[in-house]
């Protein structure tokens, strides 16, 4: 009996000096919250406080570069670099703080996202990339709590609604409409028409449905729906489906394989007709696939910002090809670019304001508005929470051999049916 | 009508590939009582190599070194770690599959990265017109080339010594090892098969409409799982039944999806698992599999 006791004391002696020592710990980081201020202090006339060292301003990024959405992960955390590394060598923040960027790779995992934040949010000024939806939708309440500005590289209307987010474009239902509109504009459905929409059932997806019932109710069109998965791979039945409803055109809010998925399906379906993609849909490595004749045939893309080989991304461009002289661009550089554009302006009028300090950079956010990013998004308006930003699309095809392998076919387009568009 | 045939077409198209895959599983649990986990990742290995090697060697060269490669791999992991513990206990050795697919993945997906990678295959986008019903000719050539594999197989199975032995061996590992039979050589065998009908599938898997290979192939290997299972682990009629079975269930609730509303999206993706559990609460050893008796 007495061996047996003395064997059971030894393992939770050993439980209790661990719990023990992480209480300890756990108390003495509480302690140094508490007891230290953060180091607000004053920097000539303009007030720093936390995410700032010296002549330094850090920002966060939570990107992809290992799950689903690495490509575009790369590409958009590139386009950061590359405008950081410039306004770094240029005119600075204030005229004297670079920026440096804390990048940490989520996978796609919300999870994953939701620690990396925790693990920065203490040393950022703010996030100037949050990739993906459900990521940046898990990390709202957590920016609201913490007072911090985020930049998510999603364009849901949920994270519109959030003050903590200034959201680089138009919401996916105001982009969906000006995709519709273009299409009724060029002739290519025409009232009355059904018309497919394949969706994710997410944000995204749901976001982006509003958007097409919202334009079928206003110029008299059906839509049929089909609700997928973001992992699934397989879009023949989905595609069938539509056929057999005699659909004019399909929407797509999807990731790219399932664009490249739906329209090899449409071509074996014998379904000739327009596919139109949000942002997230197209990645130039589709027009490698055996979908490719169809994509250029019939795929037109409806975006936030302009392609990487129109003008107002020519500085972007060379910078890219210097860098990398063998790779090509995909448009989302131009995303990560644009959305450092809208970064720089907050910080930038932040300064002007004479306060650095998170709460100073959100309130610059609204103070901001209209504001304009050189041509590579539309005109912005964070003024108010809940509303789309922009109300401006881009809209492209699929080319092959141009940068980006699209071209731009409407620049700033805000169709009719838009301004009529009040969200729920 | 035709709108059915072709969500039958479409998933009896899907149902044959799983069932290649499935047959990979059985052969392998038949011959050692293993699961393996790491069949998704042979299957990923197999189509890298193949569009990895296809620009430079063609097509019909890429794809029998793919199947080479792929197999020589499985059979190489059957040698270095299971045949080394045999004596461990089977649970173990599933667990270390485990460790071997986290192993293969996380380096394929690496270097496949950010791209849709082709495999080349000659047929490309073309589609076929059977009796009104339109299928793309990779998803056609997949059931033909599937039928084929799978009668050699069986036919293996009845007539050769190997197909003799494995049915021995997992009739009764111990009187088949008392009867003389090499049980390291059928497990060997069993291993290299399987590779190598990873390897096939992979072709037609990445073929139209699917885009081409990415990391997320893996993952569709992975419902052919479901169709091992519920056709009964240690029976090859199981493994094809349960490959149509999942094939054609997932198709015709991806395609009647907007009558099904109720389910929410992208039900067709958690199917195969939800017919594989109604299966087994009916029948627990599966469709075709054999019932475990215990003398009391």
């Amino acid at each position: 009996m007495r061996t047996r006791r003395s064997g059971l004391m030894r393992p939770v002696a050993a439980i209790a000096a661990v719990a023990a020592l992480v209480t300890a710990a756990s108390c003495s980081t509480k302690g140094d919250d508490e007891d230290t201020p953060p180091a607000e202090n004053s920097t000539g006339v303009v007030r720093t406080g936390a995410g700032i060292e010296g002549d330094v301003i850090t920002l966060g990024v939570l990107t992809d570069f290992t799950g689903v959405n690495a490509a575009s992960g790369k590409d958009v955390t590139e386009g950061q670099r590359i405008y950081w590394d410039q306004l770094n060598k240029g005119e600075k923040i204030c005229g004297r703080f670079t920026v440096e960027l804390d990048i940490k790779d989520h996978g796609y995992n919300v999870q994953t996202a939701v620690t990396q934040y925790a693990e920065s949010s203490g040393d950022v000024l703010g996030f100037v990339q949050v990739l993906g939806s459900p990521m940046a939708t898990a990390l709202i309440p957590e920016l609201e709590k913490d007072g911090l500005i985020g930049i998510p590289v999603a364009w849901a209307k949920n994270l519109a609604a959030s003050p903590g987010y200034a959201v680089p474009g138009p919401t996916y239902d105001v982009e969906t409409i000006n995709g519709l509109d273009y299409l009724l504009s060029e002739g290519l459905i025409k009232e009355g028409d059904k018309i497919g929409h394949i969706f994710h059932d997410s944000e995204y997806g749901n976001n982006a449905l509003e958007g097409s019932k919202f334009f079928a109710a206003q110029h008299g069109l059906t839509i049929a729906e089909q609700r997928i998965g973001a992992a699934e791979p397989d879009m023949t039945s989905r595609v069938t489906a539509l056929a057999a409803e005699g659909v004019k055109a399909i929407v797509l809010t999807t990731q790219p394989s399932q664009t490249a998925g739906v329209a090899a399906a449409a071509n074996g379906a014998g379904l000739d007709v327009p596919l139109l993609g949000n942002a997230p849909t197209f990645f130039p490595t589709l027009l490698d696939t055996p979908a490719r004749d169809n994509l250029i045939k019939n795929f037109y893309l409806v975006g936030p910002n302009v392609g990487v080989g129109l003008p107002p991304a020519a500085d972007l461009l060379k910078a890219y090809k210097d860098k990398f002289p063998n790779v090509e661009p995909s448009n989302s550089v131009v995303t990560g670019y644009s959305s450092s554009k809208i970064m720089e302006l907050i910080l930038q009028k932040a300064c002007e304001d004479g306060d650095l300090t998170p709460e100073g950079v959100l309130a610059a956010k609204a103070a901001i508005s209209p504001a304009e990013t050189d041509g590579l998004t539309g005109t912005l308006d964070f003024s108010k929470t809940g509303i789309s930003p922009s109300r401006e699309s881009f809209l492209a095809r699929p080319k092959p051999g141009v940068p980006g392998s699209t071209e731009g076919v409407e620049g700033n387009y805000e169709g009719p049916t838009v301004a009529a568009y009040v969200r729920s | 009508m035709t709108t059915f045939l072709s969500f039958l077409l479409n998933g009896l198209s899907l149902g044959s590939l799983y069932a290649l895959i499935a047959l990979g599983f059985v052969i392998i649990y038949k011959a050692s009582e293993i699961l393996n986990f790491a069949h998704g990742a042979f299957l990923l290995l197999g189509a890298y190599v193949i569009a990895r090697v296809e620009p430079s060697v063609g097509f019909a060269a890429a794809v029998a070194i793919g199947i080479a490669v792929t197999a020589l791999v499985a059979l190489a992991s059957e040698q270095i770690l299971f045949s080394r513990v045999r004596s461990a206990h089977v649970a173990s050795l599933t667990i270390m599959t485990l460790g071997l697919d986290v192993l293969i993945t996380t380096d394929l997906t690496r270097r496949i990265g950010s791209s849709v990678m082709s495999l080349g295959q000659p047929w490309g986008a073309d589609v076929v017109r059977l009796g009104g019903v339109n299928i793309s000719e990779n998803r056609l050539t997949a059931i033909g080339v599937a039928f084929v594999l799978i009668g050699l197989l069986f036919a293996a199975f009845r007539f050769t010594s190997w197909g003799v032995a494995l049915r021995a061996a997992a009739e009764d590992p111990e009187a088949a090892a008392l009867m003389g039979i090499r049980q390291a050589r059928v497990g060997a065998v069993a291993w290299l098969i399987a590779g190598g009908l990873a390897a096939v599938a992979a072709v037609f898997l990445t073929g139209s409409p699917t885009p081409g290979l990415e990391p997320n192939l893996r993952t569709i290997a992975f419902a052919a799982f479901p169709a091992a299972i519920l056709g009964g682990l240690d029976s090859t009629t199981g493994a094809l039944a349960g490959g149509l079975i999942v094939g054609v269930a997932e198709s015709l609730f991806a395609g009647y999806s907007s009558d099904l509303t109720f389910l929410g999206g992208g039900f067709s993706v958690v199917v195969p698992y939800v017919v594989m559990m109604l299966v087994l609460v009916v029948r627990p050893a599966g469709l075709f599999g054999t019932k475990e008796l215990h003398r009391v």
